[in-house]
């Protein structure tokens, strides 16, 4: 991603959005026990189009941001979403993907990956009560619901941050299509 | 090939914002609640309090959808745990009721024996009702006792009142016509075919009780001699006999309460009204009196 502060502005307003989002609505929604990640999902979103160095810094600057405004302890977020973010941008800088449908599987590993983080970090932290099982099927469901989230979260994200992209997977996968058979027969195969 | 300065860039953020991270989770952790981090936070929450309180707002309706779509969900789950439990308590409700009438039912038939003029040494077998007449009449009943418990034909059979704790315990219920083993029928005091010889206590009129078809509550006596019948007067089985054949019903057995007098125009006709005092509509348990009493009076069956 080309870091312009045109961009930084964008992905700046996008995670404040997120955030508040986050807090405001959605954490109060509970749907089966879980509840709709979207700072996650916007962060690998991020770190899904801009590569592994904007996905660790907008994973630093949404965890930063979501312990500030919800008063939790503040580095927990912000490590476990740098690491998100880091780990999903290196995932699309090395694999190079291109298919249509893997923010599916991007999201759901992301919102897992978090998830298992957080729960590491808090549990070496200060949680020495008693978990109950009760949370591995709220993850679950977290999981299920971000994986439904993740396709109009991150198509959103990409619009927003198309103009700063250096390379679009979207349009990598247009350009691997193969020519179109059309035109006379001696012509097939030269794109006329 | 990968840039080495790209790798070296990445990694040294990743770096950073890591050690940033935990530098920061150091510190918050490490501080007291007025420290710089604690303020910095508290501070910021402050800041963007009207936001969040605009945006809280704002989604209220979304969450209101969602929270109802929840409830709506819950209330579904709520709603069949509380008619599998309704169920459950319907039954209990049931077991409880079914135990309840059979002991009020017993209590009366215990309270009916213990009476200063039932006659004594009938030696009563107490049988439950398993089967009932279908049809508006009421007139007969099967009981789950028969031969082999001592029950034989022409045995009276008692039943309990509609509210033993009243003074109407019980009474004459009708009077045994076919038994087998294990079971026997009832031919009920309100079937056509049933005549019993009664007696006006304490007056001593006596006449003939025999049932208004149609209606388990009204009971005629008729053939009334001995006197001026008066309401609220008690009528029990006189033990005389009516027929040529062998009377049937001991002396002393309540049939039922006075409730009306008819007088004729010149007032030697009384057609007496009885309220059985046996809850003829609604029997679930009986008692046959399987023996004679010591005393030789008895009453008899018209047979029509």
């Amino acid at each position: 991603m080309i870091l312009s502060p045109g961009a930084i502005l964008r992905v700046g307003l996008l995670l404040l959005l997120a955030v508040v989002l986050q807090l405001s609505g959605l954490s109060q929604l509970s749907i089966l026990g879980g509840h709709i990640d979207l700072v996650v999902l916007v962060v690998a979103a991020v770190a899904y189009y801009g590569g592994s160095v904007s996905g660790c810094a907008t994973g630093f600057a949404a965890g930063f941001l979501l312990d500030l405004m919800s008063g939790a302890t503040m580095g927990v977020s912000s490590l476990v979403l740098t690491a998100v973010g880091y780990g999903v941008g290196r995932f699309r800088e090395v694999r190079d993907p291109s298919h249509g449908l893997l923010p599916l599987g991007v999201g759901a590993a992301a919102t897992g990956g978090f998830l298992v983080g957080f729960a590491a970090v808090s549990f070496m932290l200060d949680v020495g009560a008693s978990v109950s099982p009760l949370v591995i099927r709220d993850a679950i469901v977290t999981v299920l619901l971000n994986t439904l989230l993740a396709l109009p979260v991150f198509t959103a994200t990409r619009r927003l941050l198309r103009p700063a992209l250096r390379v679009d997977p979207l349009e990598v996968r247009r350009r691997r299509r193969p020519p179109r058979e059309t035109g006379p027969l001696g012509l097939r195969g030269l794109e006329v | 090939m990968y840039d080495r300065k790209v790798v070296r860039r990445r990694r040294a953020t990743l770096a950073v914002f890591v050690a940033l991270s935990i530098a920061l989770l150091t510190a918050y952790f490490g501080e007291s609640g007025g420290g710089f981090f604690h303020a910095f936070q508290r501070g910021a929450q402050e800041a963007f309090a009207p936001i969040e309180t605009g945006a809280s707002r704002a989604l209220k309706p979304v969450r209101d959808l969602f929270g109802w779509a929840g409830d709506t969900f819950d209330a579904k789950d709520e709603n069949k745990d509380l008619k599998r439990e309704v169920e459950r308590l319907r039954a209990a409700l049931a077991d409880a009721q079914t135990a309840q009438r059979d002991a009020t039912q017993l209590k009366g038939l215990v309270g009916l024996g213990e009476d200063e003029g039932f006659p004594r040494g009938t030696e009563p077998v107490t049988a439950r009702v398993i089967a009932r007449s279908p049809t508006v009449w009421y007139s007969s009943i099967k009981i789950d006792k028969g031969s082999s418990d001592g029950v034989k034909v022409d045995q009276p059979v008692l039943a309990a009142g509609s509210d033993p704790d009243a003074s109407e315990v019980g009474g004459l219920a009708g009077k045994v016509t076919s038994v087998s083993g294990g079971t026997a029928e009832v031919t009920l005091i309100t079937d056509a075919s049933i005549g019993v010889a009664a007696q006006v206590m304490p007056s001593g009129a006596t006449g003939v009780v025999r049932p208004a078809v149609g209606n388990p509550r009204d009971l005629l006596m008729e053939f009334v001699e001995g006197g001026r019948v008066t309401e609220n007067t008690t009528v029990a089985t006189s033990g005389f006999t009516i027929d040529k054949g062998q009377s049937l019903f001991p002396r002393g057995i309540p049939i039922g309460r006075v409730s009306d007098v008819d007088l004729d125009e010149v007032e030697i006709y009384q057609r007496v009204h009885l309220e059985p005092y046996a809850d003829l509509k609604s029997i679930d348990i009986v008692q046959v009196l399987t023996r004679r009493p010591r005393t030789s009076q008895t009453a008899g069956v018209i047979v029509p």
